[in-house]
C-alpha cells in the first residue's frame, strides 16, 4: 500500500468535538476520540445512525462547527500533493480541558481566536483542497442565484479561468461532465426550478470544478427519491474512476457505502467501532464484526430475507446518549453478544480498536484477550 | 389567469421571454409610472440646479396675480404675488431631493453595517446595537426634530439628518434579523465549504442578492417620507423659508385663497406631493414584487 511511504491524503487522529446542552449542564459528546485515515485515491466510507456523530467528524474536518465548544482536541493531518498542514495546527493553545476520572469537566475555549487561527488554515483549503457536498442539495444552493453564476464563482475563485467566457466554457464543461441534461439551459435556472436530483448534480459539479484532492460527501443521497439515489450513486461512481478524487463518505444507506467505499469505517456513539476494507467490514462473516456492524448489517432487507418473509431485525434500544456515556463499552447495552465471560469487562472498561487481521480494527472485548 | 409558453421542441427558456410575459402587468405598471416619475424629479432637479427655468421662480409679477393656468405663457398660472408656479414647483425640488438623498443615505448606510454587525457577529457588539436602536426607536421623531430646529436652526439639512437617524432601527432590524435567519440556511453553509470568504458572502450572497429587495423598498419609501417631511414642515413654517420655494410652503401660501376660489396655487404643489410620494412608493412595491418573484420561477 502506498500509505506505507507517503502520508495518507487525510489521517484525523483522536478528533473529539463536543457540544454544551445548556439545559442539562453538560457535554455532548458528538464525536469522541475518532481516528481515520483516508488515503490517495480511496474512498473511505463513514456508515452509523443517525446521531452516531459522523457528520459532526466531517463538518469538523472543514472547521465549520459553529456551536459551543465545538472541536477541542486531536489532530487533522492533510497531506495532498500541494499542501502538507496539520488543520488543527497550533490550535490547541486555545482550549484548556480540565478533566477528572478521564471524563471532561470543564472545557476553556478561546472561541474567536480559534475561530481566526482555524480561518487562517481553512481558508485556503476550503473548496480548493477539500471541497464539500451535503445532503438536501436543493437547501444548499442559493435559491436567488442562478445554478450557471454560482457554478462560475466557484471556478473563478479557484481555478486560472479568471475570465467570464473562459469560466462560463468551463462551467458548461462540469455541467456536462456530471450529466445534467441541456445544460445550457440549465446554466440560467435558478436552483428553485430543477429537481433535487439537479441540484446534487450541480452541487456536484461546483465541488469538483476546482479539482480538489479530497471530497467530503455528507449523505449525498438523503432527500432525494430512490431512483435518484442509485443515479447520484452512479455519478458518483463514474466520476470515482475517471477523475481518481479521493472521497470521505458519510452515510447511514449502507448499500450506498458498499458501492463506493474501498475502506469502512462504522461508528457509534461518537467513536469509530470498526474499521477495515469493505469486504471484510460489509461481507457476509459476522464472526469478525463488531456486534453493532453485525446488527446494523441484519437490519437491511435483503432479496432472500424478502423471499424467505423473513421478519426485518433491529436493534434494541435506542442510540447512545453521549452525555452519560458509560465507562464500559458503549454498545454494551444493546449487544446481544454478550458471553458470561467478557460481560464484566464489557460493562466496566472501553475496549480499544484492535487490530484483528490486516487492515482490519474492531473495539471490542470479543476480540481482545 | 395562468399562461404556459413553449417556444419550440426544447423546454423554453424563461429568460428569453419578454419583459411584459415575464412579470405581472401590475408590477410592470407599478414601476413604469415609478420611474417616470423619478425621471421628472431628476429632471426638474437637473432644470432647477442650472436655473433653466421658463420664468425666475421669485420675480413678483404686480400685473399677473393669481393668473389661471395657461395664461400668457404662464404654464401653471402664477400664484399671489404673479410668481410663476411652474418654476417654483421645478424649483421646489431643490428643497427635498438632495437633504432626502442624505436621509436614506444615512439610514441604509448605517443600518446595514449595524444590521451585518449585529446579525452575523452577535454577542455583546448585538447588545450594544439593539440598546442603541431602542434609544433611537424611543424618541419620537417629531420632537426630535422640532428640538433640533430649536436648538440649532431650522435647516433642511439638519432635518434631513435627524430623519436619516431615526429611520436606522429600522433597516438595522430588518437586516439583522434577515442575516440571523440565512445564517442557519444550508446554502450559506455550502457557500463556506465552497471556500467563499466572509465578506463575499455577506456582501454577495446575503445583502445583494437576498436583502436588495428589502433595502429598495426602504430607500423608496425613505424617499417618499422625507419628502412628506419637508413639506409638512416647510408647510408648518419650520422647514424651507419664503421666497425660496418648497411645495410645502407653496401649499400654505396657497392656502389662504382657496376659499375666495383661487384654489389652484396650493392645488398644484399638493398634487405635485401626492403622485411623487405614490410614484415612489409604487416603484418600490413593483420593484419587490419583480425582484421577489425570481426566486419563485
Amino acid at each position: 500500500m502506498t500509505a506505507a511511504i507517503t502520508p495518507p491524503l487525510l489521517k484525523i487522529d483522536n478528533l473529539r468535538t463536543y457540544f454544551y446542552a445548556r439545559s442539562k449542564h453538560s457535554f455532548v459528546r458528538a464525536v469522541d476520540g475518532v481516528s481515520l485515515e483516508v488515503g490517495h485515491s480511496e474512498t473511505v466510507g463513514v456508515v452509523g445512525e443517525s446521531g452516531s456523530g459522523k457528520s459532526i467528524a466531517a463538518m469538523s474536518v472543514m472547521g465549520l462547527i459553529s456551536a459551543g465548544p465545538g472541536v477541542i482536541g486531536g489532530s487533522i493531518k492533510f497531506a495532498s500533493h500541494r499542501v502538507q498542514k496539520n488543520l488543527l495546527e497550533g490550535l490547541d493553545k486555545f482550549v484548556k480541558v480540565e478533566e477528572q476520572h478521564g471524563r471532561v469537566m470543564v472545557v476553556h475555549k478561546d472561541d474567536s481566536g480559534w475561530q481566526n487561527a482555524s480561518e487562517r488554515i481553512m481558508g485556503s483549503l476550503r473548496g480548493k483542497e477539500i471541497a464539500m457536498i451535503f445532503q438536501n442539495p436543493r437547501a444548499s444552493l442559493n435559491p436567488y442565484i442562478t445554478v450557471g453564476e454560482q457554478l462560475t464563482e466557484a471556478i473563478r475563485l479557484h481555478t486560472a479561468n479568471k475570465s467570464p467566457k473562459e469560466s462560463t466554457e468551463r462551467a458548461l464543461y462540469w455541467l456536462e461532465r456530471v450529466k445534467i441534461d441541456s445544460p445550457r439551459l440549465r446554466f440560467d435556472s435558478y436552483p428553485s426550478a430543477m429537481s433535487g436530483g439537479m441540484c446534487q448534480r450541480a452541487m456536484i459539479a461546483m465541488a469538483l470544478s476546482s479539482e480538489p484532492s479530497l471530497l467530503i460527501a455528507d449523505e449525498p443521497t438523503t432527500g432525494l427519491d430512490a431512483t435518484i439515489q442509485s443515479k447520484i450513486v452512479d455519478l458518483m461512481e463514474e466520476l470515482k474512476s475517471e477523475t481518481g478524487i479521493s472521497t470521505l463518505l458519510i452515510s447511514h444507506d449502507i448499500s450506498v457505502i458498499s458501492r463506493l467505499a474501498d475502506r469502512v469505517a462504522v461508528m457509534y456513539g461518537g467513536a469509530v467501532v470498526e474499521y477495515g476494507s469493505a469486504q471484510l467490514v460489509l461481507g457476509e462473516d459476522a464472526s469478525i464484526k463488531h456486534p453493532y456492524t453485525a446488527a446494523l448489517l441484519a437490519s437491511v432487507p435483503s432479496e432472500q430475507k424478502i423471499r424467505d418473509k423473513d421478519n426485518l431485525q433491529t436493534i434494541d434500544g435506542d442510540v447512545l446518549d453521549t452525555i452519560n456515556v458509560p465507562p464500559g463499552c458503549r454498545f454494551f447495552a444493546r449487544c446481544n453478544q454478550v458471553t458470561p465471560e467478557i460481560k464484566e469487562k464489557c460493562a466496566t472498561h472501553h475496549p480499544d480498536l484492535r487490530e484483528i487481521a490486516p487492515g482490519h480494527q474492531v473495539r471490542c472485548w470479543r476480540f481482545n484477550g | 389567469m395562468k399562461k404556459y409558453t413553449q417556444t419550440s421542441g426544447e423546454i423554453g427558456d424563461f429568460s428569453q421571454l419578454p419583459i411584459w410575459q415575464k412579470y405581472a402587468l401590475v408590477d410592470l405598471l407599478y414601476v413604469a409610472y415609478g420611474l417616470l416619475i423619478v425621471a421628472l424629479v431628476l429632471v426638474s432637479y437637473v432644470l432647477g440646479m442650472f436655473n433653466l427655468l421658463p420664468h425666475d421662480p421669485q420675480q413678483i409679477n404686480i400685473e399677473l396675480l393669481m393668473a389661471s393656468p395657461l395664461s400668457d405663457g404662464y404654464l401653471l398660472g402664477t400664484d399671489f404675488l404673479g410668481r410663476d408656479i411652474l418654476s417654483r414647483l421645478i424649483m421646489g425640488i431643490q428643497a427635498y431631493f438632495l437633504p432626502g438623498l442624505l436621509a436614506i443615505s444615512i439610514s441604509l448606510i448605517v443600518g446595514v453595517v449595524l444590521g451585518v454587525l449585529s446579525g452575523y457577529r452577535g454577542g455583546r457588539i448585538e447588545t450594544v446595537i439593539v440598546y442603541f436602536t431602542n434609544l433611537i426607536d424611543s424618541f419620537p421623531r417629531l420632537v426630535l426634530i422640532l428640538l433640533v430646529i430649536a436648538a440649532f436652526k431650522p435647516d433642511i439639512y439638519y432635518i434631513m439628518i435627524v430623519m436619516g437617524i431615526t429611520g436606522i432601527p429600522t433597516v438595522t432590524t430588518a437586516i439583522a434579523n434577515k442575516i440571523r435567519f440565512l445564517a442557519q440556511k444550508s446554502f450559506i453553509e455550502a457557500a463556506i465549504a465552497l471556500g467563499l470568504r466572509t465578506r463575499v458572502i455577506i456582501m454577495k450572497h446575503i445583502l445583494w442578492y437576498n436583502c436588495r429587495a428589502l433595502l429598495i423598498i426602504q430607500a423608496t419609501l425613505g424617499m417618499g417620507e422625507a419628502i412628506l417631511l419637508e413639506t409638512s414642515l416647510s408647510y408648518l413654517g419650520f422647514g424651507v423659508q419664503e421666497p425660496v420655494s418648497s411645495w410645502g410652503n407653496m401649499v400654505q401660501s396657497g392656502a389662504n385663497y382657496f376659499l375666495q376660489g383661487n384654489f389652484w396655487p396650493s392645488t398644484a404643489p399638493a398634487l405635485a406631493i401626492l403622485f411623487t410620494i405614490l410614484g415612489f412608493n409604487l416603484l418600490g412595491d413593483g420593484l419587490n414584487n419583480i425582484l421577489e418573484d425570481r426566486r419563485g420561477r
